[in-house]
């Protein structure tokens, strides 16, 4: 008994030591590069050789990972030609709309390519680089229900929103009477609408309308297109990342003069949407057309 | 830490934290039952349903309650089953902890050493007074501590009820990261209404360890 006592005593002493020293070394590498930033610089990321993109892995055809467990999509498209110029590797995280900022702030990823809409409070949090896309938000409902107004509301009805998207800060904001039913990802939130949990599910426009259309022969239908302001999106980094803000801005002018996210819709989102939506989704050179 | 922020929102952890026990309480009290009806159908090997208690301990114990609920909640609706949120948590919680209760009350009823029963009964008792007044009262008292964590164990999977659109007290505080990015005052608040609901189970849990032990015979 006695000794069983001291041996936990003494690997209590030992853990403790270990990790006392580990939080020392730590703090350590962060006192090199002046204060404690969590973010890579431009330069740290090109001398480790990869870098760590947040994307979505359930958002066809942003965002996904298809049947042979690569990630493709829209903004797959764009993390792969940045790794390309930038001259090093990626490595893909799979981020939920909820914990985009959350990684960009505890430096688990350098930059988020997550669909990530551009807002005001999102934009105190972390920082974003030019727009790639533009959206606003929709909803899309069942064609013998369908919804075209949020006013007057049936109050037994609910509506899906996925929780930490503009749609449930919106809906928040200025429809504070109409239950929402939250989910965390897009895929939960997918099949809880198919099972016919809610009458309408609010999201951003473009990825209610590929919802629609993808499952065209199942009488969904997008009753409100437009909802709200015309918003835009854009890579993000963590506050005060500069150098890599920086870069990506010049790399998406450049990319511009080769109209590069034309080249992207055709290649990815052209499959679902045709070719009728390509002028006023996508922004080119980081200016949008008024 | 921003005060303010953690005034504004406490009534929604404390919604939260109603919901997080109610569905708790709900589910142990069906998982006891659950318990308690397949540890008798095994303690006294009834034929077939031995095998199928079995086959559903060994289901339950070894997949994860995330997977049962997705399986319950997303599943079932293709099979014609559409449940609310809630009854699917509460199915859920019985589904997982049925199968642990009934290990632990197993267990307490296995400690019973067989000469007990046969000399109660050679003292002119019957089968069911032997149970009653000799095996259950002891059986009880050793299962106490597993029991206890047991029911510990069920609340804290609760968190895992955000997966299926429930506002319980984890899904409260990742929603509120991700409406307005106070990350430290969302998960302190988390922390605190869990202990909140937590510790008083645990501090009342071995008070009754404590006087049970009192029970037992010959130990």
């Amino acid at each position: 008994m006695k000794n069983l006592k001291k041996f936990l005593a003494l690997s209590l002493a030992v853990v403790l030591t270990a990790g006392v020293t580990a939080c020392g070394s730590s703090s350590d590498n962060g006192s090199q590069k002046s204060g404690k930033e969590v973010y890579r610089t431009l330069d740290e990321i090109k001398e480790d050789g990869t870098i760590n993109i947040g994307v979505f892995s359930d958002k066809n055809p942003f965002g996904y990972v298809d049947e042979n467990g690569d990630y493709q999509g829209y903004d797959v498209y764009f993390a792969e030609r940045l790794a390309k110029d930038m001259g090093v590797k990626v490595n893909y995280v799979s981020t939920e709309a909820a914990n985009r900022i959350e990684y960009l702030q505890t430096g688990k990823v350098d930059v988020i390519l997550a669909n990530f809409t551009v807002t005001e409070e999102r934009a105190e949090e972390v920082d974003f680089a030019d727009p790639y896309m533009n959206v606003s938000l929709g909803v899309v409902s069942k064609e013998d229900n369908e919804i075209t107004t949020l006013d007057d509301w049936n109050k037994d009805d609910s509506v899906i929103v996925i929780s930490g998207t503009t749609a449930e800060t919106y809906l928040t904001k200025n429809y504070p009477d109409i239950p929402l039913q939250k989910f965390d990802s897009y895929a939960t939130a997918k099949e809880a609408f198919e099972n016919g949990t809610s009458v309408a599910w609010a999201n951003d426009n473009t990825e209610v309308l590929a919802f629609a259309l993808q499952n065209a022969d199942k009488g969904y239908v997008v009753g409100i297109p437009e909802l709200g302001s015309s918003d835009s999106i854009a890579p993000a980094v963590t506050k005060g990342n500069d150098t890599l803000r920086d870069w990506i801005n010049e790399e998406i002018k450049t990319l511009g003069e080769e109209q590069f996210f034309h080249a992207d819709y055709e290649a990815t989102l052209a499959d679902t949407y045709g070719l009728d939506y390509e002028d006023s989704l996508v922004v080119e050179g980081g200016k949008k057309s008024e | 830490m921003n005060w303010d922020f953690i005034a504004e929102y406490l009534p929604m952890y404390e919604r939260a934290a109603i919901l997080t026990v109610k569905l708790g309480v709900i589910g142990i009290v069906f998982a006891i039952l659950v318990g308690l009806i397949c540890a008798m159908i095994q303690y006294h090997k009834i034929p077939v349903a031995r095998q199928i208690v079995a086959v559903y301990i060994e289901l339950s114990r070894n997949t994860p309650l995330l997977v049962q609920l997705f399986f319950i909640y997303y599943g079932l609706p293709k099979l014609g089953a559409n449940l609310s949120p809630e009854v699917c948590g509460i199915i859920g919680l019985a589904f997982l902890g049925g199968s642990y209760m009934a290990e632990s009350f197993r267990s307490g009823l296995e400690t019973i050493a067989p000469i007990q029963r046969e000399s109660a009964l050679s003292l002119g008792m019957t089968n069911r007074q032997a149970m009653q007044y000799i095996i259950l009262p002891q059986a009880v008292s050793m299962s106490v501590p597993a029991f206890v964590a047991n029911v510990i164990f069920l609340l804290k999977e609760t968190s895992v009820f955000s997966a299926i659109s429930l506002m319980d007290l984890m899904f409260t505080a990742k929603d509120l990261i991700g409406l307005y990015y106070k990350t430290i005052e969302s998960l302190f608040l988390l922390v605190v209404f869990y202990l909140i609901i937590l510790l008083p189970v645990s501090i009342l849990g071995s008070l009754l360890e404590r006087r049970m032990r009192h029970a037992g015979f010959g130990s």
